[in-house]
């Protein structure tokens, strides 16, 4: 006998935009009614939904917060291309026809979980950060914007050991739920720092004991050369890497292997399918370039 | 979905529907059991990845991008190769619940006999051959495109199998109808009409391809008026002997798949559309039987060609 293959770990909904805000740099906040996705979905996870009647492929979205008892899915998404600029223009009260969730969720398996946000990669990092409030680990969020950041930067009352003390513009959000961040761009925004999240996070890494260095983990989504520096600083410290892609999608569901990337193992490369193998990765398997120790290689070459 | 009204005898094999869910959209047939509300009892029959002799990686991202009312695509037949296929994938499939085609792909004559061999030796239902993928360098769109290459290659898989076999032509060549000729000499039982069109989309900033292969080919509703005509041109060469097209090519509404019926198609490829949505085949099945009703006829297949010319 088979087993059974019916999975229906997706739904469709037809969500109705309860809030969609505008912010500086092209960015917007949307805020949708899907009960059955809100009520499923997990941090890492994303929804591929119908931007407007006249684009008929769906466009992936992360998602950035969710009430499973209100039943509704948030977004920050920035508008750049035809989809995003055409979901931009969605009126409050519009619905979007929405499928999700999609994906495999970070999986946190550190006390010290780093959560490093770029740009649109803040999004899964801010859900990822609401789901360990009352848990046992102690998250810091790190995230970096070259556009002013859609929230009002606030003076943090969290102290982070390493941080330099004119650092202290934090997320409202997470600092009301009394997860420790800060904010990083190369813009001079006050109370930023003003340099890269992962020159940040060194920072931070450098003042903890080696004993406290091995309870650290790295979790990351945001721009392709943040990621690589992610992976580069998770190499140098040894640590653990966790990274979300975002690659262009036709279905979603595993069908066409449209999203699929190269993922590097021992055994050699295989093409792993963005939408359900990952969005998140083993960083170790996507950048291995940035494992190797650049000084043996340069001296190799030279 | 069971209605008698829709139920086909498809080269001997009994399609719950005329709906057939194309290759290369629903990766191994049980992808979009993900999705709540769909089923493959939807659909007469399920088409399986492009399958080579030996695992393919496949092309680099990007592999999709949409363009006005279509998308195109490269993914280069990336597969597990058909041992695995066979050993691994096919015992996983519910064959309660739909009928599964292979689709079998090579870049010699060689691969395709002995892919076709491998699977005639398998629970597979039927066979299609994929002589007009246009995102591989050797075999695929190179064979299809000739018509005398087109009928070596069924020839070389009609040798190995006796199991239904379907040959996918080529949307990009002179003459359709002569290739299909060809290809019904050589033993194909039926036929798919049209595989993708070749094209290409441009990133004017960065001054390249959307498409990592620099090219890709082209689905969904843009292609639609393309298929539908030739379609009816193999047609005009299948009609008197009984050999079934799946048209395909743009079909997203149960309007659309009308017009193929019309046209000479006897089942209904759905590809491109899953991607628009996901639980799109109740609703064409239901389409198809409402057009039924409303103009009293007892089965669709009465509607097979029944397009009037001027
Ligand atoms: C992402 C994608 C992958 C495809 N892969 C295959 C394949 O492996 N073998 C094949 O014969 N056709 C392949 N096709 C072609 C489809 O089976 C179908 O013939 C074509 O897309 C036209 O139908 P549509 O417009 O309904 O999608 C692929 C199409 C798409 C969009
Ligand atoms: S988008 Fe189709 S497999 Fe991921």
């Amino acid at each position: 006998m088979p087993q059974p293959t019916q999975r229906d770990t997706l739904v469709v909904e037809q969500a109705r935009i309860l809030a969609h805000d505008a912010f500086d740099g092209a960015q917007y906040i949307l805020r949708v009614q899907a009960p059955l996705q809100a009520a499923r979905a997990r941090p890492g996870q994303f929804v591929h939904l119908r931007v407007a009647p006249q684009l008929p492929l769906r466009r992936p979205l992360s998602i950035m917060r969710t009430s499973a008892r209100a039943g509704w899915l948030e977004f920050l998404y920035k508008a750049v291309g035809e989809g995003t600029r055409l979901l931009a223009r969605r009126p409050v009260g519009d619905t979007l026809d929405m499928l999700g969730p999609v994906g495999k969720p970070f999986q946190i398996r550190q006390p010290r979980p780093v959560l490093i946000g770029g740009g649109v990669g803040m999004p899964p990092m801010i859900f990822l950060a609401e789901s360990m409030r009352r848990g046992p680990q102690q998250p810091l969020v790190i995230l970096g914007s070259e556009v002013p950041f859609p929230f009002q930067a606030r003076p943090s009352q969290i102290i982070i050991p390493g941080i330099p003390s004119a650092v202290i513009g934090a997320m409202p959000l997470l600092e009301d739920w009394g997860i420790a961040s800060r904010l990083a761009s190369l813009q001079a925004y006050p109370g930023c720092f003003q340099g890269y999240v992962t020159q940040l996070v060194q920072h931070w890494l450098d003042a903890l004991t080696p004993e406290q260095r091995q309870e650290v983990g790295l979790y990351a989504c945001g721009p392709e050369p943040m990621l690589q520096a992610v992976v580069r600083l998770a190499a140098d410290y040894q640590l653990p890497v966790q990274v979300s892609l975002e690659e262009y999608m036709a279905c979603a569901t595993g069908g066409c292997a449209g999203c699929a990337v190269p993922v590097h193992h021992a055994a050699g490369v295989s093409m792993q399918r963005v939408c359900v193998d990952g969005p998140v990765f083993d960083g170790y398997t996507i950048y291995p370039e940035m494992a190797c120790n650049t000084d043996s290689i340069s001296s190799e070459y030279s | 979905m069971s209605d008698p009204r829709l139920a086909l005898n498809f080269c001997g094999l009994a399609f719950a529907s005329p709906l057939v869910l194309l290759s290369g959209c629903v990766g191994f047939g049980e992808e979009y059991t993900r999705v709540q509300g769909f089923s493959n009892r939807d659909c007469g029959a399920v088409c399986l990845k492009g399958t080579t002799g030996t695992a393919r990686l496949g092309n680099r991202p990007h592999r999709v991008y949409e363009t006005s009312q279509g998308m195109l695509n490269a993914i280069g037949l990336q597969n597990p190769g058909v041992d695995y296929v066979i050993q691994q994938i096919l015992p996983t499939l519910d064959f309660s619940e739909t009928r599964f085609i292979a689709n079998v792909s090579g870049s010699t004559l060689e691969e395709y006999h002995e892919v076709t061999r491998k699977f005639d030796d398998s629970p597979i239902d039927a066979i299609e051959i994929n002589i007009s993928c246009p995102n591989v360098r050797e075999g695929g769109v190179a064979f299809g495109n000739d018509p005398a290459m087109s009928a070596r290659v069924v020839a070389a898989c009609r040798n190995a199998t006796d199991k239904p076999l379907i040959t996918k032509l080529s949307p990009n060549q002179t003459d359709i109808a002569d290739n299909a000729r060809r290809c019904l000499e050589a033993g194909s039982d039926a036929f798919a009409v049209i595989n993708t069109l070749m094209g290409m989309a441009i990133d004017i900033e960065s001054r390249r391809p959307h498409i990592g292969n620099n090219q890709g080919g082209l689905s969904g509703p843009a292609i639609k008026p393309i298929a539908l005509l030739k379609c009816h041109q193999v047609y005009q060469v299948t009609k008197n002997h009984q050999i079934p097209i799946i048209g395909q090519g743009g079909i997203c509404t149960a309007e659309d798949a009308l017009e193929f019926l019309l046209a000479g198609a006897s089942a209904i490829g759905i590809g491109t559309a899953l991607f628009y949505d996901p639980l799109v085949l109740p609703g064409i099945n239901q389409g198809i039987l409402d057009y039924c009703e409303r103009h009293h006829i007892d089965h669709f297949s009465q509607l097979i060609g029944q397009l009037q010319h001027y």
